[in-house]
């Protein structure tokens, strides 16, 4: 993993976790939670009276450019924002679904002074 | 998708399985998985038939700092729904989220 102090630029290292055999989710998805945090969050540091605002726009930019795929799919996606302060994280989840068309991909974003980790969960209908 | 009962069930789950837990960086990994999964066992329990369910569930150390969770769906507003429950102790903190979607 590489990280870098560079002042004023956000450096984004997505993770990329596609779960199952859900192959119907796919990068257009993981690019879709990249960009909505991206451009949300882009070049912020922690602000407390800000988290509530950011965490919904984050997730209703993803949802949106998700439905503009125009997939057959429901979309459930989540999105955590935490301040770095040295403590630990850690997100498990446990689904019940049908492996060939559902699945989920998760994106972890970071900054000096944050960290955003948004999860999608495709269920295909 | 009843929400107040899956809401029960996962507050019975978390606190059992927390309370008496500390943070400790090696357990908590299995600890959350754990939980997930005792969490999708017991709505599964509670017969939601042709219901996917998606479990999440967060687990932090509690050291005073900010922590913000979000969620939307896209989905049928009639036949899904779903529930949540956070639990707290002096050294970590659990968010437990639990959907449940229709399958046609």
């Amino acid at each position: 993993m590489l990280l870098s102090r560079a002042a004023s630029i956000p450096i984004a290292i997505p993770l990329v976790v596609v779960t199952g055999a859900g192959l119907r989710v796919t990068m257009d998805e993981f690019q879709s939670g990249e960009e909505a945090v991206e451009n949300t969050i882009g070049g912020n540091a922690y602000q407390h009276n800000k988290v509530n605002q950011w965490t919904s726009t984050v997730v209703e930019h993803c949802l949106n450019q998700l439905t503009k795929l125009a997939k057959p799919f429901k979309y459930i996606v989540t999105c955590v924002i935490m301040q770095k302060n040295g403590a630990g994280l850690h997100t498990a989840s446990s689904c019940f679904w049908d492996n060939s068309v559902d699945g989920s991909c998760t994106v972890r974003w970071e900054n000096k002074t944050m960290y955003c980790i948004v999860s999608i969960f495709g269920l295909g209908v | 998708f009843k929400t107040a009962v899956v809401k029960a069930k996962i507050n019975n789950v978390l606190k059992e399985e927390l309370s008496n837990m500390f943070y400790n960086p090696e357990e908590i990994p299995y600890v959350t998985k754990k939980i997930a999964e005792a969490i999708k066992t017991r709505v599964k329990e509670c017969a939601f038939d042709r219901y996917k369910l998606v479990v999440q569930v967060v687990i932090g150390e509690q050291r005073g700092e900010g922590v913000k969770m979000a969620a939307r769906c896209f989905w049928d507003a009639d036949t899904d729904n779903f529930a949540q429950a956070v639990y707290m102790n002096e050294s970590l903190f659990c968010v437990a989220a639990a959907f449940g979607c229709y399958y046609y």
